[in-house]
């Protein structure tokens, strides 16, 4: 009996010794290092290195390249960034840039050609470029000296500037050689790219994360960390982890996951609008929205302000078209207060009951978040209470774009209504793509088929404004009629969170659209 | 036994290519493509220059073109391109990523296998004493806790609340390797991957060996005044550990299903994350190798389970 004591206490004391194993601790990384989820989020766009390809991750793209021109932090005004300077010629088809006296990162001085070259790779389809179209206007781009860009439109542009701010200038004499069609696919660009921003590229470690050092020649002085490190997450939740356990210093966060870090001595809430605008659209290839009254009973059967304080904590705010920058929207707009009484009986005279009555309508969207859940259901609650029946239909996000996105023989019932977000600033032409008529796919992307022709025709109208003291004025009879016509139901633009350590010294963040850019200083970054 | 094997690895072969295509063929049946995982759709692109990327990608071919043309190029080794990563290679992608996972996996699995054998046994000698009892609970709690569950609180509780492991990855960014870095990365999500597996062994090793104990040759052994750890050790032992091993072999499958999850909580760069990732942007060509050399993996590991049946139980002949 003793022997079987005895080979329980050694099976025993072998089990305790494996699962009493000392955990070591993580080992510090080596000088002065900041790490960050830079790409987790809507704005982020991790694991793309290739800035012609980009529709998202500026935000860390701009920490070792460098657009021409690029927006300030609070996302108010574009300035200068490798172009020193810049004018618009009186008839807006000009635009004459100066450039900053600067080299790339290996030492090679930055030109005009290097800013030629990329607008000529940028507007090439054969590199995949996801510019072609946004750069369309431009007809012709002269180099009349190194430090000097002239751009020759063929039409008046307002969206070009925004769009120059994602375009990151590549270096002529280390591309130059490479076939446009060979540029999707080249290793260059995660491996030895070149830039002319504060950092320089060190290595990526395949899918985990991306190392930069500090680039000591930089124009806007030497950075004061020596190490930038942007690390993948699988979701905005592990990061949340990582920055709560002191691995990393920075993320996005989820609203839910923002209100946890409030009043936290040693982290910073960083809280700005989104930019983009939450919609349902109405389908008009569907029977069920042509009747205006309709779309007016859904907006007044829905309590806005309810959802806003109580689903979204007051971070959001409502819209009665589809932006909400003070200048752009003008007064004595229908405010569609919550009215049910009124709403059905606007159901009624428009005859609701023959178009559709209680049957139910799929109601499409991509957004998966708890919060998005709640008010989807809080909204098929109200617009139950007056006779819509909507059954909320949750998808991702590739499932979402390959059913409204279908070009041969698109199924119409299977997104006769949809609660969408579509980005509508800084600059508000972003929205045109959705809801004017020459958008239509597949020239466009108006998946919902808006055709309203005065709607149109003051979009085209704004876009084309050459006179700069009126362009807002544009903008406000774009509202007015969305506002007027329902040809979505504009619901708020809401607020979006990222968090920093207090560690952090001269760091700047906004949750921008597509992660901006915008003017952050990465060279002056610093931790304690 | 030689040509058991081959005849195994033919059938493995074909079961591959049968793999493949009912891969290739349930990806092109599931809504959204590459290039439609590629929009942001609060910043969408025109279906014009969507369908420019989708003829470049080669994704506007009719399907049994699309299949062949992968299948020529994957005979020749040619796996093709991330799509989601512009261009990246995907056999070394996907094979960078068996390392990280049989990493995981196997300190799991080891860790399951000694810690279920070593308190089934326990448990099984010590039968209907507190201890066993106590055993027992604990396997319970472990078979019962779903992997979700242990892993965010496992997570919460180690990297979080008590900072005494990494929040995830696999080594800290930014510094040069370090044993010392991978065992602290490795040691909480392989603790936690085994908590399920170990429960379950332990439970199957206790009643084998209870059941082997009553046995007439273990009292033979006892007649004959055999020491009673030898008893244990060599005569039970033994001739317990056949169903224990069966139980490994075929639950290897279910804990890559295990790592799968694991991997994406701790952000463990192996072929679950890269898989989750590659199916939420439908890189194609990543899900494809991915999913082969997975499946090539859990048919070669129980090929093994079965040829060790012969070395730890001589009365079977695997040629037969």
């Amino acid at each position: 009996m003793m022997n079987v004591k005895t080979v329980s206490r050694g099976l025993m004391l072998a089990g305790l010794m494996m699962g009493a194993a000392v955990l070591p601790g993580p080992v510090l990384a080596q000088g002065k290092t900041i790490t960050g989820g830079f790409d987790v989020g809507p704005g982020g766009f991790p694991k793309n290195f290739n800035p012609l390809a980009a529709t998202a991750g500026f935000t860390w793209l701009t920490t070792y390249y460098e657009p021409l021109v690029i927006y300030n932090a609070g996302l108010s005004k574009i300035e200068g960034d490798l172009a020193s300077s810049y004018s618009l010629s009186p008839d807006q088809k000009t635009y004459t840039f100066k450039l900053v006296k600067t080299n790339w990162q290996d030492g090679a001085p930055f030109t005009s050609a290097d800013v030629k070259f990329t607008l000529d790779l940028a507007r090439n389809a054969a590199t995949g470029s996801v510019f072609v179209a946004r750069l369309g206007a431009i007809a012709d781009v002269e180099t009349p000296d190194d430090q000097t860009v002239i751009l020759k439109l063929k039409r008046p542009d307002s969206g070009l500037l925004s769009t120059l701010t994602q375009v990151m200038m590549l270096p002529k004499h280390a591309l130059a050689d490479k076939a446009p069609a060979s540029l999707a696919t080249s290793s260059w660009w995660s491996t030895k790219p070149i830039g002319t921003g504060p950092f320089t590229f060190s290595r990526y470690v395949t899918d985990q994360y991306v190392e930069l050092s500090a680039n000591d020649n930089y124009r806007g002085g030497k950075p004061k960390v020596d190490h930038l490190i942007n690390r993948y997450f699988a979701n905005a939740a592990a990061a949340v982890s990582a920055l709560r356990a002191g691995e990393i210093q920075f993320t996005y966060v989820e609203p839910d996951d923002a209100r946890t870090f409030a009043g936290k001595p040693n982290f910073r809430v960083i809280e700005g609008s989104s930019y983009v605008v939450n919609y349902i659209g109405f389908n008009q290839k569907v029977d069920l929205w042509k009747d205006v009254r309709v779309r007016q009973a859904v907006m007044y059967a829905i309590n806005r302000e309810a959802i806003i304080k109580s689903l979204y904590g007051g971070a959001a705010k409502a819209a009665q078209c589809g932006y909400v920058a003070p200048q752009l929207v003008p007064s004595g707009l229908n405010d569609y207060a919550y009215n049910p009484a009124k709403a059905k009986k606007l159901l009624a005279e428009a005859g609701w009951n023959k178009i559709n009555g209680s049957k139910p309508i799929t109601w499409l969207t991509y957004y998966g978040s708890q919060q998005a859940a709640n008010v989807m259901a809080a909204i098929q609650s109200m617009l139950a209470q007056v006779g819509i029946n909507v059954v909320p239909r949750v998808v991702d996000a590739p499932t979402y774009n390959g059913i409204v996105y279908k070009q041969n023989n698109p199924d119409w019932s299977a997104f006769p209504m949809v609660y969408a977000g579509l980005q509508d600033g800084p600059n508000p032409a972003s929205i045109n793509v959705g809801l004017n008529k020459s958008q239509l796919p597949p020239a466009g992307a108006n998946i919902m088929r808006v055709q309203f022709n005065d709607l149109s025709a003051a979009f085209d109208a704004a876009l084309g404004e050459t006179d700069k003291t009126k362009v807002d004025a544009r903008w406000q009879d774009v509202c007015r009629l969305m506002n007027k016509e329902l040809p979505w139901g504009t619901m708020w633009a809401a607020n979006r969170y990222g968090v920093a350590s207090k560690k952090l010294v001269n760091f700047v963040w906004t949750p921008a659209p597509a992660g901006g850019p915008f003017a952050d200083h990465p060279e002056q970054w610093d931790i304690k | 036994m030689l040509t058991y094997m081959f005849r195994r690895l033919a059938v493995g072969l074909a079961m591959l290519l049968a793999l493949s295509v009912l891969v290739f063929i349930l990806l092109r049946l599931a809504p959204g493509d590459p290039v439609a995982a590629y929009i942001n759709p609060s910043a969408p692109l025109s279906p014009q220059a969507l369908a420019e990327l989708r003829a470049r990608l080669g994704l506007d071919q009719p399907l049994p073109v699309q299949y062949l043309a992968w299948l020529r190029a994957a005979l020749s080794g040619n796996f093709g391109y991330s799509i989601q990563r512009g261009g990246v290679p995907v056999l070394p992608l996907v094979l960078g990523r068996v390392g990280p996972t049989a990493l995981l996996m196997g300190t799991g699995l080891v860790i399951a296998t000694v810690a279920g054998i070593a308190t089934g046994i326990v448990s099984a000698v010590r039968r209907n004493s507190s201890l066993d009892v106590a055993l027992s609970a604990v396997a319970s709690l472990g078979i019962s806790s779903p992997a979700f569950l242990t892993a965010l609180l496992g997570l919460y509780l180690f990297a979080v609340k008590f900072h005494v492991a990494p929040a995830g990855g696999m080594l800290t960014p930014g510094v040069p390797f370090s044993l010392t870095d991978l065992l602290a990365h490795l040691i909480l999500p392989a603790c936690l991957l085994s908590l399920g597996y170990a429960a379950m062994i332990m439970r199957y090793m206790r009643s084998s060996l209870l059941e082997v104990l009553n046995q007439d040759y273990v009292r033979t052994a006892r007649a004959k005044g055999v020491r009673e750890v030898w008893v244990i050790l060599k005569h039970a032992t033994r001739n317990a550990l056949l169903p224990v091993i069966t139980l490994i072999g075929s639950t290897i499958g279910v804990a890559v299903g295990g790592a799968i999850f694991l991997e994406s909580v701790f952000n463990w760069p192996g072929m679950g994350l890269l898989l989750v990732d590659a199916v939420s942007s439908r890189d194609y060509p990543v899900i494809m190798c991915a999913t082969l050399i997975t499946g090539a993996g859990v048919i070669l590991v129980n090929l093994l389970t079965d040829l060790l049946y012969a070395v730890i139980d001589p009365r079977i002949q695997v040629s037969k």
